[in-house]
């Protein structure tokens, strides 16, 4: 069994619905299997009972012709399990080759092939079923294959969207290069491959199925041989009156049999991909917090932000991952901060924090945050005032943020104008609709976005434009402080540029205070006035940017600044960062940089590096700092 | 303007499917067992009828004219005569719509804005023991066979508690105009309604779930909490406006299934409609009215994809027209 196998059935067996539902599975199918030895009456044997209820004898009675209902419900499993398996494995098999064919060759046989499982999703299949039925006769053989040939596009279109992805994998390539015949590579490669999304969904198709032939013997077109619930509750319906056993029984056996294989679907899915049961929600209340009470009142020195010990973890199953592991910084009134790192040192996270916008999985555990000398987080708590979180005021009119991908960072299904509006409204209610246009003009201007495209849907802007757009909308209340998560990570160099360009030039005019996140120390370098690298959780060191790039006092910041192309020098080979773990690397003793640290000592391995303090606020946590810091980056370019 | 030529670009799309529904048909009455003109014209017809039939259809000539002959008879409404009462199928058909239209209709409306407002609340708790709960619940509710579950209402509310009538549309000795005849149709609904709804419910409330749980994780949604929207706005405005568009998808794409559950719904209530219809041809063999009844339902649904793909592209604004 592969891992993920196992995973999945672990998974299903852990959820109560899962492992519910494949007792009653077993048990029905025990049933079907043992029905001919389990000494029942005959099903079909006629007594002189007529219409007995449920007694000691009839465990459920017995119906118009005096036949045993029990014996005829445990009969009747066989002929629905029939149905289920012979329909489900009949349609996925032919589903699974037309889509591996139509996904593997591509062209006009995907064009032709896809054209036709479109067309039958428009189809209503239960009365083309009903039709072919109606017309060359009820038959339990006839009545499975009318069910596959109407069902098969479901795995076919299922199959064909696994083989797009697979066909590029290496070893149908190396199949294929070795010489093996398509029909060959599609049936030993790609199948086998590409089946399990097929399998899950078959729980559905089996229900579906069971439910149609159920449906057919209920209107009289069911296999008059046989013993299937949908045609007892046909005859029951008759007699509903008289012996409602007669209906309740098979109905009840139905509604198990198929909610079981729904379930267990469902059950599947979700022990495949966990995060599809619990992601999304609705923000979780947070502990909180009465305000200090004696908080000094701000003065034109008090810093604009002041971090302090900051701690966010996030709980991913059993894990605990401290993505913020201790973080403290000040920002003053005007200044410009960059936080750098790789992705995965926490720096988005701590970005959320700022703004208390985490996802439910990730929790404040400690740590104070002070906007304009007022604590917003205490130890961790959100800090609520006169019954509403000091967060809370301060949002977009105080502190506003530019999100990551601006393609899905504003809403696509409502204008440009239409949300900066909102905002506006939301902000300040009294404003008329002229006063707000002119504001979105004037932000429009600020960013270098023509007016005329105010009225634009998102996915009518260009990257840059949109991205322009989201900055507009940060600056639409004139906030004193934006944070910018990785604002022009998604574009090209030439419009990164600019963007970057743009942004320093509205700090400067509009006296903002600035937190600029990113992965590129280049640009931090030009538009931020202090430089705090991030490593595993961690600030390693914080330095005004021109000391940062000239006397690195961290081995990370050297290796960060390596890695920084060099537009004007001779090509040089780039020094490579070190892939982390931060979970891993912040469980580990001593400096949770000594595993990939090139000047490491036993040293670093053991204890944990103090924060060494270099003059001018610039401050590294390395055992080293004071050497590393005497010694400059040699010059490059 | 543009509507209009989008609206013509995807009745122009639906013609090959149309087209290949007839074929289906078609095939259909060649392979069957027995000859052609008894399943087109009924079984007992009279032989200067049966003649008239093998003419009008081209039965004497070779296949793929007897396919343009059928097409031709297709396109002038004529779906054949009912053998049992030798009218038009199109008029019986087209005089049992409106059952069907209010039965299903009904229920649809009911359902769907139950099932998206349930499902979008247990979005905001996902993985909550509620949200667990209500999902196996639901899962199972679109389980029952939606016959069964009728027969068990009737025997509950109309058999045991004789609280509601159990079958038909009106009382036959009720009041025949007004507001009489209004309130004695609602209440022979509420059962049928009742049992389509329940199952249909199940599917929404899944449906909403999926789709508001995914919208809620989106990145817009975060930026309107950072913005600092109510959650009451975050929900409408940003989630569930966005979660429409796939609900409004595969609410076009089940319509079929839909149709399914209120034939048989009908069939156990006695509604006067399609469903109904259908069930009395198959017990009287009635093949003409079966096939016919088949092309229309085939109809309805792309015609209801069409009005589906219409709303889509009124939601959504990236959908060029």
């Amino acid at each position: 069994m592969t891992p993920t196998l196992t995973k999945t059935l672990r998974g299903t067996l852990r959820s109560v619905p899962g492992a519910l539902s494949l007792v009653v599975l077993a048990i029905i199918t025990a049933a079907a299997l043992l029905a001919p030895v389990l000494g029942l009456p005959d099903p079909a044997e006629m007594e002189f009972a007529l219409y007995q209820p449920p007694s000691a004898e009839h465990w459920l009675g017995t119906d118009n012709f005096g036949r045993d209902i029990f014996a005829r419900v445990v009969w009747g499993a066989r002929v629905a399990l029939m149905v289920a398996i012979g329909a489900a494995l009949l349609s996925i098999l032919i589903g699974s080759v037309l889509g591996a064919v139509a996904g593997y060759f591509g062209g006009w046989v995907d064009g032709l092939l896809s054209r036709v499982f479109d067309i039958f999703l428009l189809i209503p299949t239960f009365f083309l079923i009903l039709l072919i039925v109606a017309l060359f006769g009820a038959s339990l053989p006839l009545t499975i294959i009318a069910i596959a040939l109407t069902t098969w596009p479901r795995s076919a279109r299922l199959m064909r969207s696994q083989v797009l992805t697979l066909k590029s994998r290496v070893y149908v390539q190396a199949a294929l290069a070795a010489g093996a015949p398509h029909w060959l590579v599609i049936l030993r490669h790609v199948i086998p491959n590409g089946i399990a999304p097929i399998i899950t969904d078959g729980t559905i198709l089996m229900g579906m199925a069971i439910l149609t032939e159920a449906g057919l013997s209920f209107l009289g077109l069911g296999d008059q041989n046989l013993v299937s619930w949908g045609g007892m509750i046909f005859e029951g319906q008759r007699h509903l009156r008289l012996a409602p056993w007669m209906s309740i029984a098979p109905g009840v056996a139905l509604l198990l049999l198929v909610a079981s294989l729904n379930l267990l679907g469902d059950s599947i899915t979700f022990a495949m991909n966990p995060q599809l049961r619990t992601r999304g929600g609705a923000p979780k209340k947070r502990p909180t917090v009465a305000p200090p009470a004696n908080e000094p009142a701000a003065t034109t020195d008090t810093p604009i932000l002041e971090v302090e010990d900051l701690r966010l973890v996030y709980s991913v199953g059993a894990r605990r991952i401290a993505a913020v592991d201790g973080v403290s910084f000040t920002l003053r009134r005007g200044e410009a901060l960059g936080i750098v790192g790789e992705s995965g040192c926490g720096k988005s996270s701590l970005g959320s924090a700022l703004l208390q916008t985490m996802p439910n999985n990730a929790a404040l555990t400690g740590g104070t945050i002070r906007y304009d000398g007022r604590a917003i987080v205490l130890d961790g708590k959100g800090v609520v005032e006169k019954g509403r979180a000091r967060i809370d005021a301060l949002r977009w009119t105080r502190i506003a943020t530019i999100f990551q991908s601006a393609m899905n960072a504003l809403n696509p299904v409502t204008t440009v104008r239409r949300q900066m509006t909102d905002a506006l409204r939301l902000h300040r209610p009294g404003i008329t609709r002229a006063e707000a246009t002119a504001r979105i003009g004037e932000v429009f201007g600020l960013i270098g976005i023509p007016r005329s495209r105010m009225n634009a849907y998102p996915h009518q802007l260009s990257g840059g434009m949109r991205q322009r757009a989201m900055i507009a909308l940060s600056l639409i209340l004139e906030p004193e402080l934006v944070i910018a998560d990785e604002p022009t990570t998604a574009l090209d160099m030439l419009i990164q540029d600019q963007i970057l360009g743009e942004i320093a030039d509205l700090r400067a005019r509009l006296n903002l205070s600035l937190i600029l996140v990113s992965h590129d120390m280049g640009a931090v370098a030009e538009s931020c006035d202090v430089v705090a690298v991030m490593y595993a959780g961690r600030i390693v060191e914080i330095a005004p940017t021109r000391q940062i790039f000239d006397n690195p006092a961290h081995p990370y910041t050297r290796t960060l600044i390596g890695a920084l192309p060099s537009l004007t020098g001779p090509l040089e080979e780039l020094e490579s960062l070190p892939a982390t773990d931060s979970a891993a690397v912040a469980a580990a003793q001593g400096c949770r940089f000594a595993h990939a640290c090139p000047a490491a000592t036993d040293l670093c391995r053991a204890k944990v590096p103090p924060a060494v303090p270099l003059g001018d606020g610039h401050i590294s946590e390395c055992h080293y700092a004071t050497s590393f810091a005497a010694e400059p980056r040699e010059v490059r370019a | 303007m543009k509507l209009l030529r989008y609206l013509f670009y995807r009745l122009l799309q639906m013609f090959p499917i149309a087209l290949f529904i007839v074929v289906i048909n078609f095939a259909l009455i060649h392979m069957a067992p027995g000859d052609v003109s008894i399943l087109l014209a009924g079984e007992g017809a009279d032989p200067e009828y049966m003649e008239q039939v093998r003419e009008r259809y081209g039965l004497n000539l070779p296949l793929y004219q007897q396919l343009g002959a059928y097409i031709g008879q297709l396109l002038q409404g004529d779906l054949g005569l009912s053998f049992r009462t030798r009218e038009p199928v199109i008029g019986i058909i087209a005089e049992r719509i409106p059952a069907t239209l209010l039965l299903a209709g009904t229920a649809l409306v009911l359902a769907s804005v139950l099932g998206v407002a349930i499902g979008a609340v247990m979005a905001r708790r996902p993985g909550s023991a509620l949200d667990t709960a209500v999902t196996t619940l639901s899962i199972s509710l679109f389980s029952i066979p939606v016959f069964w579950l009728g027969l068990m209402l009737i025997l509950l509310f109309a058999v045991t508690l004789r609280w509601l009538p159990s079958s038909g549309m009106a009382s036959i000795a009720g009041p025949r105009e007004g507001i009489g005849y209004a309130l004695d149709v609602a209440r022979h609904m509420v059962l049928p309604v009742l049992s389509l709804a329940a199952i249909w419910l199940g599917q929404y409330v899944r449906l909403s779930r999926a789709a508001v749980s995914e919208t809620l994780a989106e990145p817009y949604v975060t930026t309107a909490r950072a913005i600092g929207f109510p959650e009451r706005r975050v929900m409408t405005r940003f989630a569930l406006r966005n979660a429409m568009l796939p609900i409004v998808t595969v609410l076009g794409l089940e319509l079929g299934l839909l149709l399914t559950g209120a034939v048989l719904t009908e069939t156990v209530f006695s509604w006067p409609g399609l469903g109904r219809l259908i069930y009395e041809a198959i017990l009287s063999r009635d093949t003409p009215v079966i096939m016919g009844a088949f092309l229309i339902m085939s109809f309805t649904v792309m015609l209801a994809a069409l009005l589906t793909d219409l709303v889509y592209a009124a939601l959504d604004p990236r959908v060029r027209l």
